[in-house]
Formats: structure tokens, sequence, C-alpha cells
């Protein structure tokens, strides 16, 4: 399933290359890309487990960037 | 801007005064670095916080944790006698007013980009006992009737069941224009309304309404990212530690190995720190490839990822599909050549057969005959690709197609005697004469493919279904420099497998087809571009770059496009590279100061990032 998801202040662009690269290693995650320019985060993830995966991937971008938020 | 902003802005604002005075304090002595704490901890405190946060979370080498320890270290070189503690707040200061036009300039951009793209319509207007009611048009159905005044935008796809108009398509072919519509045309979400009142028929829900198809094709090509931006990124994760892991040898190994003069290289590290963002470069290329696309949309030319604009931009084999790309698709019956019957029974039985195609050989025919085909009597129909149709008329069976297909039948045909595409008929497996159908070469087809030679394609090739000799005149009359005629689907594909083996390493091979029938050969090139975007699905699904009117000369203009982002974005890299280089550089032999390395780092952040930004700026013919 590929989703599309809203980023509220996300303002470094090196922060949303780190971001990707977390989500990317993420388990049960098959694609994933974080646009700076577009503030959006687009994630290809196991159907039956995305409301998980999401979790964590929130959880991984927090540590990058603990003011940016992920509207789901 | 944002609240966010004008907080930062108020408290750059308080902290320069605190720090004047501070300055103006006339007491010396160990303790003077209190004075600066409150203009510091006023500007920096959110640096610090993230910085020791993210060290909790294990981002070690992140900006914050680079530009707090910068400036705490200039705080204890200031306190050991060397630095100043005016430098240290200084640094932070000028940091955070990089940062804060840093954000701005990205904002606008963003925001322009988004204006280029402000094709999404608010409402559609209903008519309700009379009375026109503003609807969301995600609320409309197909087969609702809405109502488009003048001055509005069309905000679904539909045909004109009342009123005639002309169009503005400008928002999205790029194309000043106006097109005229009438009573039974098509009209596509996105166009303005320009004189008169239209009444139209909803042919496709908001969702599949052209203007939600190029937004989200818009708003999705950042996903799919450049080579150069992969690079950049990949750059920046190696970069900043390498740089952080010199600074922390500069400062401790020189002292210890030659004695003495600890705060000296202490403060060359620190320097060192302050270059070592690597954020110039990662902001300024996806920024670039974003006014690059943002600005070939406005032209018409919508393109689905930066991975497409780089990769045409080393565009050296074009390849192109004839009907409809190169030629107008629009064909006329020129001549008919009869066989035991008249001319009127010939064309009846051909028209008859194809009426159940939509090729535009099939509907060229329909028009030379002139009627609506009465139902019943056609059945039947069978569609084999490359070859023709067959079909039930009347009774009986009749074959309408190319030479192949006679052969294939076993039918002996007349030779062709016009330059045109014949549809040879044969009623009851009897041979009944040939339809010549010949079609025109584009106004500019000729102009794009010389654009094209001068824009560096060495290879311009023509693939056609249609005969030898109307491909042959026709490429020979445009100036391509190959030619494959009388091509099956299949066979395109392996013709452009062939000719990707051909080229170059490291160029790459762009085929042009107007999205009928050539899907696979779209997606097999490097760069698939569809023409016609206005009005087939297929050519947008398929391509990676759509052209949104018909014109061939767009391509030689994407091409320009492509370039000057790609150059642009080299400059950036280039560019920030080098100053960041030399400050280092400069640094390590102890020429350089605190100044210089926030330039180094925010000034060249902001300079990148204006040039990033003229991407958007397409000059109009």
């Amino acid at each position: 399933m590929k989703k599309k998801f809203k980023m509220v202040d996300l303002d470094c662009a090196n922060c949303a290359a780190k971001m990707e690269n977390a989500i990317r290693k993420i388990d049960g995650v098959q694609e994933a890309t974080v646009s700076f320019m577009a503030q959006r985060l687009t994630v290809e993830a196991e159907d039956s487990r995305f409301e998980e995966i999401m979790d964590q991937i929130v959880k991984a971008c927090k540590k990058v960037e603990p003011g940016c938020q992920i509207v789901r | 801007m944002t609240g966010k902003q004008k907080k930062m802005l108020l408290r750059i604002l308080v902290s320069g005064v605190l720090l004047i005075a501070a300055v103006l304090v006339p007491y010396e002595g160990p303790w003077r670095f209190l004075l600066f704490l409150p203009a510091y901890f006023t500007i920096g405190w959110d640096v610090l916080w993230r910085a020791i946060v993210n060290i909790g979370h294990g981002q070690v080498f992140d900006e914050n944790f680079l530009m707090a320890l910068a400036t705490v270290g200039a705080f204890c070189t200031g306190f050991f006698g060397h630095g100043e503690y005016p430098e240290a707040v200084f640094v932070m200061l000028f940091y955070q007013v990089g940062e804060l036009f840093q954000s701005y300039a990205v904002g606008k951009s963003r925001k322009s980009i988004a204006d280029l793209m402000d094709i999404r319509p608010d409402y559609a207007n209903v008519e309700r006992d009379g009375v026109l009611e503003q609807v969301d048009p995600e609320d409309i159905a197909i087969g609702d009737e809405i109502v488009i005044r003048p001055g509005e935008r069309i905000p679904l796809d539909g045909t004109v069941a009342e009123g005639a108009s002309s169009l503005d398509t400008a928002a999205l072919t790029g194309e000043s224009l106006p097109r005229e519509v009438g009573e039974g045309d098509a009209v596509t979400s996105g166009c303005v309304n320009i004189s008169g009142l239209l009444r139209v028929k909803v042919s496709k829900p908001f969702e599949e309404s052209t203007v939600s198809k190029i937004l989200d094709l818009v708003e999705n090509s950042s996903s799919k990212k450049a080579r150069a931006e992969n690079f950049i990124t990949k750059f920046a994760r190696y970069y900043t530690p390498l740089v952080v892991c010199s600074a922390l040898a500069l400062a401790v190994l020189p002292p210890l190995l030659l004695g003495g003069g600890w705060a000296d290289w202490v403060q060359r590290a620190l320097i060192f720190l302050v270059v070592s963002c690597p954020c110039a470069l990662v902001i300024s290329v996806p920024l670039s490839f974003f006014g690059g696309i943002g600005g070939a949309s406005r032209q018409g030319i919508l393109v689905k990822g930066a991975n497409y604009l780089e990769a045409l931009a080393k565009a050296e084999t074009m390849v192109f599909d004839k009907t409809g790309t190169l030629t107008q698709g629009v064909f006329r019956v020129a001549g008919i050549y009869p066989q035991g019957r008249t001319e009127t029974e010939l064309l009846e039985m051909a028209a008859l057969a194809e009426s159940y195609s939509s090729h535009p050989i099939s509907r060229s025919l329909k028009e030379a005959w002139g009627q609506e085909p009465q139902p019943g009597r056609a059945a039947g129909a069978e569609e084999i690709p490359g070859r023709g149709v067959r079909a039930q008329v009347d009774g009986r069976a009749v074959c309408a197609g190319n030479q192949k297909f006679m052969e294939e039948l076993g039918i002996a045909c007349a030779p062709c005697q016009q330059a045109g595409t014949a549809v040879h008929v044969a009623v009851d497996g009897a041979y009944a004469g040939y339809l010549v159908i010949a079609d025109q070469p584009k106004e500019d087809a000729a102009q794009a493919i010389r654009d094209l030679k001068a824009a560096g394609v060495k290879q311009t090739v023509m693939l056609t279904g249609d005969r030898r000799e109307v491909g042959e005149s026709t490429a020979q009359a445009l100036g391509l420099d190959a030619v494959y005629t009388q091509l099956l689907p299949a066979e395109k594909v392996e013709k452009v497998e062939a000719l990707l083996q051909q080229k170059q390493p490291k160029t790459t091979l762009a085929f042009v087809g107007d999205g009928i029938n050539d899907a696979p050969v779209l997606s097999r090139a490097d760069i698939g571009i569809a023409m016609g975007g206005l009005g087939s699905d297929a050519a947008i699904e398929a391509a990676d770059i759509v052209l949104m009117d018909d014109k061939p000369s767009k391509i030689a203009k994407a091409m320009f496009i492509a370039r000057r982002t790609l150059a642009i974005v080299r400059q950036n890299i280039i560019f920030a590279l080098a100053i960041k280089g030399l400050v280092l550089l400069l640094s390590a032999m102890g020429l350089s100061n605190m100044w210089e390395a926030v330039f180094a780092d925010v000034g060249v952040a902001v300079l990148a990032i204006l040039n990033a930004m003229r991407a958007l700026r397409v000059p109009q013919d």
C-alpha cells in the first residue's frame, strides 16, 4: 500500500534526507521518500502492518527533528 | 512571513540589542563573559537544546551540535584570553539570520511553484430551481450539468451541452491562443472560460478529471529523485563527520606535536566546525529541480520526476513515432480505387467494417463516408493489431487493412499508386480495391527536428507502422536521420532496444509518441515523452514527460529547461564546495576568521538558494 502524508515544520533539507534513510531501514517499508520541497512523505509498506509501521516512522522522524510532525 | 519566522526575527532583534549593551558595559575581567550570556541564550537556546536532545537520540553531527560546539568553544577560547566573547554571540546570531532567510526563501519559492500550478478549481456551479449554487467539485457526479460563467475555471472534464465560448488553456499548455469551443465539444478542466456562458455535461468525476491528474503528477514529481540529488545526500553523510574529525585533529595534533598555542589551534578547529554543515548543497539541489519542473509545467510540459529532467538533458538519440507525433494524425481519404464496384460502395464497405474502431484511419473513413453507421449493418468486428479489421457487413465477410493483412489472407492486391496509406478491402475473400489515406506533417515538426539537432541531439529516428514510401517521404521532408517502416507495435520495442544498445554510454534515448499503442515503447526508452496529454489518459499514465499540447517543438524547449536546470545544479555544487574548501584551507593555515566561516556556511546557502530560484523562470518565446 502506498500512502502520502503531509509534513509540518520540516525545516531542514539535510534532516529530510536523514529521515528518508531512517524510514527506509524500518522493517516492512518497501519504499519511502521524504520531499523537503513538497513537505511530503510517501511510504510504500506492507498492508497488514501499515499502522504499526507508521508508528515506527513517526518515532524515527521525531528522533531526527523533534519539531517536525507527520499529519496522519 | 509565518508566525514562526516572525518570532525568530524578534529574537534576533532582542539579542542584537542585548549584545550591543553587553559590549558597551566597561567591565573588564575574567567574569566579563557573563554579560554576553543573555544575548547568547536569547538567540541560541533552541540550538543548544536541540543539540543536547539530538545527541541523546544518537544524532551527533547535526548542524545544531556543530553550532553549539563552535560557539561554546568560542566562549572558552575567549575565557582563556584569545578569542572575543562578542564573536561567539555574533556567530550564533548570524547563523540564525541565515536560517531565517533560508526558510523565507524556500517558503517563497514553494509558494511561487504552487501559484504556477494554481489550477485547482474551488467550486462548480450547479443550477437548482433556476438559481446557481456553488458546490464542491468533488460532489459532482458523471452526467450532472454544471454552468461555467465567463472568467471562471472549468472544474471538471465534460462536453459542452449548451453555449459557445473561447477557452484560455494557458495554465495547462502554455499556449496563449484561446481555443474555440461550441456545443458537443469536449472541454478540459483547468481551462478558463473567457467569453460566453457554458453549460457542460460532466464526463469524469473530479478525481479522474485532467486537473486532478496533473496536480497529482506534479506533486509526486519530487519523490523521484535525480542522481545529482542522491549524490548530494550521500556526500553530506560523509562530509560532515570527515570535517568534524579533521577539526578534532587540527585542535589536538599540532599543539601536541609542535607544542604550545592551544587556543589558536582550537580556534581554527572551531572554524572548521562552522563550515562543516552541508546545508547549502542539500537545500539548493532539490530546490533547483523543483523550480525546473515548475517552470516546465508552466509551458505545458509535465515532468514526472527530477530524474527524468536529468536524463533528458543528456538525450542524444531521439526516436519518434510518426502518426500523431510528427504528423497531424488527421487522415483524410485522398483517393478511392475500386475494383469491380463503385467508389461509394467501396467507401461504404470499408467505413462500416471499421465503424467499431477508434483508429485514426477508421475515423477518416467514417468521415469521408459522411453517414452514421446504421445499427445492425456491421457486426462481429475484430481488430488485428498492425494488420487491419475483420467484420461482417450486411452479412458478408469484409476484411480491411494493409498489404500484409491481404498477403496473410492469400489475397492478391493492386499496387498502390498514390503516396499515403492504402487500406485494401476484400469482400468474401475477393479483392475489392483500395482507398488511399494521407496525413500531413505538423506545422512545427521540421523546425522541431532542426531545434533538437541544434540542441545536440545526434540521432533522430522515426518508427512507423506505415508503409515504406509514406514513412520515407515524411522522414525526408522533416530531415530525420533514419526511418524504420512497416513495424508492428512489438517490432517498435525491438527497434528501440537495438537503438538503446547502439547509443553512446552516459547518453540517453528518448521516445516520443502520442500514447496510443506505444505504451510499451514509452516505458522501455530511457525517457518516454507523450504528446497531447490533454484528453489522453494513456499518455499521462505511460510517459515520463507529458506534453500537454500537440507541438513537437516543445521537446526542444523541454531539453533547454532540463539543461539549464542541470547547469544551475552544477553551479551550486561547485560554488558551494569551492567556497567551503577554500575557507577550510585558509582556516587550517590560520588565515581566516569566524566571519568568513559563517559566510561559507550560511551565506553560501543563501546564494545557492537565490541561484536555484532562477530555474523557475523560463524565457517565453
